[in-house]
């Protein structure tokens, strides 16, 4: 066992269909479907206002339109979400829109170009209302609230006083004594780092087909899921029914990188198939998808770093506001994630960390390739430098100094044993990039 | 309105509507679902197939332009016998294929880099696939794969990657 | 808290060719435009697509390569009543080469500037900037015409064409008229031709032997961009290496693309070894007036088209 492959070159299993192009996406299964409706969606004209007046009418009378669905057709909906149930699937009367990718009116019709003259045609009539769309202003006092509806639980574990209408989870650690740390050190490096949006960009952006089969009551639904019984989980409950009449058939993906973790054209799908009772496409543009689907969420990353005057981490205190946008998602887990990253692989004694994430009108952001980790890096790793350079030190006679060991501890308390490489790597890397022992310029 | 056209070297008369793009008869009307719309206005390349012998966005060619045209697609490119392009082998054997949803689109600029550029260099490959997006950034492997392709063409089409490798 | 009543599609209209913006104009002229039963035009003659532009006007928009029309019309081609495509129109895309001018028609592709060997040697600026049009795809389609027409500030062509002293023909039923390309460009995406005309051909002075230029591109990537700036300078020597005539233009750092007079008078007359190249890039940077956009700030486009000015004519005096 084991040796069949090891070592050798292996072709990926679907490798050939791909390069024949007989591999099957979900866009590709269209033509398996006659009488195949359209679906287009409405979303919000404003990050954040109540929705007070919606007439679809007009959307009605365009020749080729079947149906047009809102939230008043489903009364039995509830919200869905990766971890936190917040997301509406349509926003309804007196219900607010926090971003510019909330769902007002599936239209669905028999051909695409009759969606979305539809579509355009509905009228709206809405409340504005602040638009928050920084995680600074989330936190004040007087910003205004964005999902009052929901119970937030915040621990104030660090300040008692801090507003937390708009935080969607606080985290904190500590390890040792920090403010013990701070007293040993003989430098301490203070600076802030910030991280923009980063949008996941599959190149196959969100699509899908469902079908209704009327007998047994279920909804077949044809689209990718980086989660698929999650998915199947969520729009079960989203819709009142049991999973077992959700079947999720996993066409080939072109890719997801974290995006397509997100509920997306899923439930639309499954509501307006099983209402209508024949197959549905909904096809997002790129547009569509950059707006309405999870991005990298963006971090304000404040570092205070002490170190003695040999070049030893003594203490590290971090303190991150996270950009989760308007809906949890994945952002209770990435700002976690991020936190127990706070000094990367480097070794210090005493940390203290508190992590916000925070909700925005913002699109929503969740997982991407790293989830949390990699923006964190980029802070811990550029306070690295600025400490070398303060103290003149090679930035990387100073890595290898504070790297991790066998039998060094994380900032959660973890105990490290076993594959610890740091220093192999900043050995190895210093030799591929010949970069030169002792040279802070270079 | 109707438009005849060549498809891998097929003739073919078809009913189109200036509503529709090359991109949208090719998939639909004509069921050849290898290349893929990432992004409807020319910046991806997955999309990607030779019109009167060039490289275009068939997302952005009017199918009625389509009139008197000759396409070739990746379906286009296997043999009779179900054998593979030497450049399909290639991508295949140097690991070039992640998602695959880009890979359709290479393959086609790929395949006319070569008919121009027999033995192209490493930046002329990735000069010619600039305009093909993989978002799997398995570049390195794809430019390999231009390569061995090439290769193995010059000296008669060896399929034993292994040893090319 | 402010009540707000719209209609769902915030969407903007078709941009490309300002179809609303025409739309008005149309019947400001009280002008009728006959709704023709076509709705795809694609005439093999020059003379039928004019018959065709002078009876539909915009009613039918005019399609070359696609590439910037398919884009402002992605997902609305339904709304379109009529193309009058020219890619049918053989005459349009002929290349002439005579001892005193160069003619390109407009359907000319860039992947044909790019790669004809005339072309790269009597007109480099303009094949070097055919190159780095988008990708291979893009050139394939896309056409001089079409980049002219769009008159997009960021229009790779058009710092060549003006540093070329292009003219350009414009054609209607009642004839031809030529404007020169500074005349051409009124404003970002504007442009003198008429709803009747269309544009047939771009005429280039043959640049004279030992003519020195320049063209760089600057943009986010390598490749797939849109130009944060484009630069094209060109200098006639005489035998004593004396500069007698000079011409500097610049694209995407003004409203319409522009050429640097003050600069070129600094340059004209002068030994190209006598030049400071330094002073040639802050006359440069002075001249021109850009926007921050998302695809570059002021300072960032003056900074960069005092340094790719200054680099160009070092460039020169090394050669
Ligand atoms: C992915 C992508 C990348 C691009 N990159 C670049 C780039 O790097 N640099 C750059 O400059 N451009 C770029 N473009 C824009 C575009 O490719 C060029 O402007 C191209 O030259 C347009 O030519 P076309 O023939 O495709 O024009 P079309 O789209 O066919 O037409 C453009 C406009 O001109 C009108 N028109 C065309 N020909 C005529 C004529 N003969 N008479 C009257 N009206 C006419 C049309 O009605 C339309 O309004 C890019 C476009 C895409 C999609
Ligand atoms: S789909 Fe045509 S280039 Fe992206
Ligand atoms: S293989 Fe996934 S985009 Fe290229």
């Amino acid at each position: 066992m084991g040796t069949r492959f090891v070592g050798k070159k292996v072709n990926k299993v679907d490798a050939r269909q791909k390069v024949t192009g007989e591999a099957k996406y979900t866009e590709d299964l269209v033509n398996d479907f006659a009488d195949l409706l359209h679906i287009r969606v409405l979303r919000a004209p404003h990050p954040h206002a109540y929705l007070r007046e919606i007439n679809v009418e007009p959307a009605r009378e365009v020749a080729g339109v079947v149906e047009v669905f809102t939230a008043a057709d489903f009364p039995e909906l509830t919200e869905f979400g990766l971890i936190i149930k917040d997301q509406p699937v349509l926003v309804g009367i007196d219900q607010k829109m926090r971003y510019l990718g909330d769902a007002l009116a599936l239209v669905v019709a028999e051909t695409d170009a009759a969606a979305l003259r539809g579509r355009d045609r509905i009228e709206l009539e809405i409340e504005e209302l602040e638009v928050v769309d920084n995680p600074l202003r989330s936190m004040e006092q007087d910003c205004i609230q964005i999902h009052e509806d929901h119970e937030i639980e915040v621990t104030h574990y660090l300040d008692p006083e801090m507003c937390c209408d708009n935080i969607l989870s606080d985290n904190y650690l500590d390890k040792a004594d920090v403010k013990k740390g701070f007293a040993e050190a003989d430098l301490i490096v203070e600076r802030e780092y910030q991280t923009q949006f980063v949008e996941q960009l599959p190149l196959q952006v969100e699509k899908g087909i469902a079908d209704y089969d009327e007998e047994s009551e279920e909804i077949i639904i044809w689209a990718a899921s980086q989660w698929l019984h999650d998915t199947q989980a969520d729009i079960a409950q989203a819709m009142g029914v049991t999973k077992d009449k959700i079947r999720i058939k996993q066409p080939v993906i072109g890719g997801a990188f974290g995006k397509k973790e997100d509920i997306s054209v899923h439930i639309h799908l499954a509501l307006a198939a099983r209402e209508l009772k024949r197959p549905v496409q909904l096809i997002y543009n790129r547009e569509e998808s950059m707006i309405a689907q999870s991005k990298r969420h963006p971090q304000i990353i404040r570092h205070k770093t002490g170190v003695s005057s040999e070049g030893k981490l003594t203490a590290w205190q971090t303190e991150m506001i996270m950009d989760t946008g308007a809906y949890a998602s994945s952002g209770p887990a990435v700002v976690r994630n991020a936190m127990f990253h706070c000094t990367g692989p480097y070794q210090a004694p005493n940390v203290r960390a508190a992590c916000y994430a925070v909700y925005t009108n913002n699109t929503y952001c969740g997982a991407m390739r790293g989830f949390g980790a990699t923006q964190m890096a980029f802070a811990y790793d550029s306070q690295m430098d600025v400490i070398a350079r303060e103290l003149g030190m090679d930035p990387a006679d100073f890595r290898m100094r504070n790297a991790y060991q066998p039998g060094s501890t994380t900032p959660g308390g973890e105990k490290l044993e076993l594959g610890v490489n740091v220093r192999e790597t900043i050995a190895e890397a210093r030799r591929l990039s010949s970069w030169r022992e002792g040279d802070n310029n270079a | 309105m109707e438009i005849t056209f060549t498809i891998n070297n097929e003739k073919r008369s078809l009913e189109v509507s200036p509503h529709q793009r090359l991109l949208d008869i090719i998939r639909k009307d004509l069921g050849l679902t290898a290349a893929k719309e990432g992004c409807g206005k020319g910046e991806c390349g997955a999309c990607t197939v030779l019109f009167n012998g060039e490289p275009v966005a068939s997302c952005l060619v009017l199918a009625p332009q389509a009139d008197g045209a000759e396409i070739l697609t990746v379906e286009g490119l296997i043999s009779r016998e179900g054998e593979l392009h030497p450049l399909q082998q290639a991508f295949l054997d140097t690991g070039a294929v992640q998602c695959g949803f880009c890979i359709p689109g290479s393959i086609m600029t790929g395949y006319r880099l070569l008919q121009d550029n027999p033995e192209p260099k490493r930046e002329e490959v990735r000069q010619a696939l600039a305009g093909n997006i993989c978002r799997c950034t398995g570049y390195q492997k794809i430019v390999d794969a231009v390569q061995l392709a090439a290769s193995r063409m010059q000296s008669g089409g060896d399929s034993s990657w292994a040893q090319d490798l | 808290m402010e009540n707000s009543r719209r209609n769902a599609s915030g969407r903007p209209k078709a941009s490309g060719s300002d179809f609303e913006a025409e739309q008005e104009n149309i019947q400001e002229l009280g002008r009728e435009v006959p709704v023709g039963s076509a709705d795809y035009l694609a005439p093999k003659s020059l003379k039928k697509a004019l018959e065709y532009r002078s009876r539909y006007g915009y009613k039918a928009v005019v399609i070359a390569g696609g590439t910037d029309i398919m884009v402002d019309y992605f997902e609305r081609l339904s709304e379109v009543s009529s193309w009058l495509d020219l890619t049918k129109i053989q005459d349009l895309k002929e290349i002439k080469f005579g001892p005193e001018k160069i003619r390109l028609g407009s359907m000319v592709t860039h992947r044909k500037l790019a790669t004809d060997s005339r072309i790269r040697e009597n007109l480099p600026l303009l094949a070097e900037s055919a190159s780095e049009v988008g990708a291979w795809q893009i050139q394939s389609r896309g056409t001089l015409g079409g980049n002219i027409v769009t008159s997009s500030p960021a229009g790779d062509a058009l710092a060549p064409l003006l540093a070329y002293q292009a003219r350009f023909i414009l054609g209607s039923v009642s004839g031809q008229r030529e404007v020169a390309a500074e005349d051409f460009f009124t404003g970002p995406k504007e442009n003198v031709m008429t709803q009747e005309e269309l544009l047939i051909e771009v005429v280039i002075p043959t640049p004279r032997e030992g003519t020195l230029s320049r063209w760089k591109k600057v943009g986010k990537r390598k490749a797939m961009i849109i130009s944060s700036l484009t630069m094209a300078l060109l200098l006639e020597l005489d035998d004593k290496d004396e500069i007698t005539a000079a011409r500097a233009a610049y694209g995407a750092v003004a409203p319409r693309p522009i050429r640097a007079t003050e600069l070129e008078v600094y340059l004209t007359g002068r030994k190209l070894t006598e030049i400071s190249a330094g002073k040639a890039g802050e006359l440069a940077a002075q001249e021109i007036s850009p926007i921050t956009d998302i695809r570059g700030t002021v300072d960032f486009r003056c900074q960069v088209t005092r340094d790719i000015t200054e680099q160009a004519l070092l460039g020169f005096q090394q050669e």
